[in-house]
């Protein structure tokens, strides 16, 4: 047993020194290669602008085939702890202030760079063939209107379901449904919820709402029910002139008409 | 020390790794038995299904289980129906996601538990006039209990533990399926969370350890009364 | 009496036997591997033989023709292993109740008390089988199986896991039971002079088949 136990360890050292060897080299040559050819940048931004974002980016890709964009998307808190942890991203765009306020507070943002960059709208939605019926008064009576569960972003640490409550809290329609909400971690979740009729409502941005076949818009929150729905963006500190450079794109015109055509209002 | 709402994630991780122990048990020992005792056709194959939630991402059994028990799934619809039970957005939901997590360690307990019987023993049961039955619950079941009992255990910290099934299945509503390690997910995504999420993790640590010393100090137990030395 | 006619075949291996055994204690010789344990799975109901039949005082427990097969908790056919194979989970007191207690109170042929006086055990009742030496273990586990009132014990190298000395201390319990309890015994071993010890009548088995019933040298 021994004996065995002795020539198989002969037999990786030697398969380590002869072949691993060779391998190593060709993938620091490899590497190598990659890095003089192609630069890179990490894009951290909410979920809420994945698809919009996915098409600038193959958009920009065409006129800068050297860059290779790393996007990494998911609700505004996961990004920004990441980042605040070491996560190497250039650039954040984050779908409320308090996440943006958050980085550039632990100095991790360029705060020159920050810019305000689009706007979006709150929407009650419900599964396309729903028959719920809501009338946005401080009078109607919405915890009866539905059966079923509310389904939006968690409402203490994600954007979407922070103005969710703000705009609950307006109509005094907060109580009564506080009991059957559903938090959940994204606004893209929520949607998918609601898409499986597994939630009969939802709250989630008019942008998400505008996706999906299966949803139907039942009511849009006026703006003077919640706080702004602003997604502030921003150079991070480790960003460098590529990063800079697509930043100034997301903020061009020929961007804007990219956004504005997915549904969110572009800022000046 | 803990504020209400992370006395009730606490509570309700009690709650939900209890009930997905029970569920587990009986299940366990059977395919655990089936496993060690009986040939057939299917085994390995049936081995491999068995297994399959334990190297699987939680997330997949997660959305299965969303797409069947669902309001919208055939089961999940025929379950409303008959019985008025229903999973999502339900702590029983969140009970049969950590329960088919963990059900594999119950399965390898139990199998472990009766491959370590000595046959004979179940033979002079036999010869000494013991039915099958008889024999299954005079000497295999008590012999197999201290590795029930090990099974139990990892199953209950398993299912303390369970997160991506249950957030994807059943969500994450506070006091309804908000387990710990959901109560931790959510805080740490506050922007003043730290504090709790910290607090949060430190009872998950201490419910871990003093469940796999619990489990320690069992399986001493339980060797002794079957009178085995230790050095 | 016990008649034996049957025909086992299990891979490579085979057996094939035809005697009457019909003597208070019948000693089965035969090197491992001979198909002596075999044997005693056989007659106990544990292993099951292709052709023949098992015939213990007129009481048919396998018959190939005529499709009869007791299975081994209704043969009332007492074991004793070489490792005695107590349960670990019970006292000594309940390792020896427990066949008597799968009897109704009229097949009980033997007291508690008798068998503990007989074995010399009675210090041992509430002790845990891990806690027992081997000749301990082995005169319980014989009290076990007589407490059960077999009409016949299968002895299986009851005492090779022990050494010399020893053997010879549990031996007379073989005896005695022979002579107080009136049991009759088949006693499978390797080793002549225990035969020897107990009785003048024994089979020699290799390779599954029967030897001449000569005394061994």
């Amino acid at each position: 047993m021994m004996h065995e136990i002795i020539n198989l360890r002969d037999f990786g050292a030697r398969f380590v020194l002869g072949y691993a060897g060779k391998s190593l080299t060709a993938f620091v040559l490899v590497l190598a290669c990659s890095l003089a050819q192609a630069a890179e940048l990490k894009l951290y931004a909410a979920a809420s602008l994945t698809d919009a974002l996915t098409e600038l980016s193959t958009q920009y890709q065409k006129s800068h085939p050297q860059l290779a964009i790393k996007k990494s998307f998911a609700g505004s808190a996961t990004l920004a702890k990441q980042i605040e942890n070491g996560a190497a991203a250039d650039i954040f765009i984050s779908a409320d202030k308090d996440w943006a306020d958050y980085l550039q507070t632990r100095g991790l943002l360029r705060n020159d760079s920050r810019k305000k960059l689009l706007a979006n709208d709150l929407v009650l939605i419900a599964p396309v063939d729903s028959d719920v019926k809501v009338s946005l008064d401080a009078e109607f009576d919405f915890a009866h209107s539905f059966n079923g569960r509310l389904c939006t972003g968690d409402t203490a640490s994600v954007p979407v379901g922070k103005y969710a409550k703000q705009s609950l809290i307006h109509y005094g329609w907060w109580s009564a449904v506080e009991s059957r909400l559903v938090g959940t971690e994204d606004v893209r979740t929520a949607l998918a919820f609601v898409e499986r009729a597994e939630c009969s409502l939802g709250i989630v941005y008019k942008t998400d709402a505008q996706l999906s076949r299966k949803v139907k818009i039942v009511a849009t929150f006026p703006a003077n029910s919640h706080a702004a729905i602003e997604y502030p963006g921003a150079l991070t500190k480790n960003a460098g002139a590529e990063a800079a450079a697509y930043w100034s794109f997301l903020q061009s015109d020929e961007a804007r008409a990219v956004f504005a055509r997915y549904g969110f209002s572009p800022i000046n | 020390m803990l504020t209400d709402s992370e006395w009730q994630a606490l509570a309700l991780s009690a709650q939900v790794g209890l009930c997905a122990t029970l569920l587990c048990l009986l299940p366990g020992i059977a395919c655990g038995w089936l496993l060690a005792r009986r040939q057939f056709f299917a085994k390995p194959a049936l081995e491999a299904l068995l297994y399959l939630p334990m190297v699987l991402p939680p997330t997949v059994p997660g959305y299965l289980l969303l797409v069947t028990f669902g309001s919208q799934g055939a089961i999940g619809q025929w379950l409303k129906h008959h019985f008025n039970i229903e999973f999502v957005f339900n702590w029983k939901g969140a009970v049969l996601a950590s329960a088919i997590i963990a059900f594999p360690l119950m399965v390898q307990a139990a199998k472990l538990a009766v491959q370590m019987i000595d046959r004979r023993l179940e033979h002079a049961a036999s010869s000494l006039g013991s039915s099958p039955f008889k024999v299954w619950r005079t000497v295999t079941l008590p012999l197999m209990l201290p590795g029930i009992l090990i099974g139990a255990i990892m199953v209950f910290s398993r299912a303390l533990g369970e997160f991506g099934a249950t957030i994807t299945f059943v969500g994450n509503v506070a006091g309804e399926t908000r387990t710990l390690p959901l109560a931790i997910y959510s805080a740490s995504h506050q922007i003043d969370g730290d504090a709790a999420a910290l607090r949060l993790i430190a009872i998950s640590l201490t419910f871990a350890f003093l469940a796999l010393l619990l489990s320690n100090i069992l399986s001493r137990r339980a060797e002794k009364w079957l009178g085995v030395q230790r050095a | 009496m016990l008649d034996i006619d049957i025909r086992f075949q299990r891979g490579d291996f085979s057996l094939q036997l035809c005697t009457c055994l019909n003597q208070p204690i019948t000693g089965i010789l035969g090197a491992s591997g001979s198909g002596k344990s075999t044997l005693l799975a056989l007659l106990s109901g544990l292993l099951k033989p292709q052709y023949g039949h098992i015939v213990l005082d007129k009481k048919i427990l396998f018959s190939a023709e005529q499709k009869i097969f007791i299975p081994p908790h209704k043969r009332h056919i007492g074991l004793v292993f070489q490792d005695g194979q107590l349960l670990p989970h019970l006292s000594v007191r309940d390792n020896l109740l427990y066949g008597y207690r799968n009897l109704l109170p009229q097949q009980r042929q033997f007291s508690l008390e008798a068998v503990v006086d007989l074995l010399e055990i009675g210090q041992l009742l509430a002790r845990k089988p891990g806690t027992l030496s081997g000749g301990e273990k082995q005169r319980v586990a014989l009290g076990r199986a007589v407490l059960y009132s077999p009409s016949l014990l299968l002895l299986d190298e009851p005492l090779s896991a022990l050494d010399e000395r020893l053997k010879y201390q549990i031996l007379p319990f073989f005896l005695r039971i022979k002579t107080e309890f009136k049991i009759p015994m088949v006693y499978v071993t390797h080793s002549p002079r225990e035969v020897e010890f107990l009785t003048d009548s024994w089979l020699t088995v290799s390779e599954g088949r029967l030897l001449a019933s000569e005394k061994p040298s």
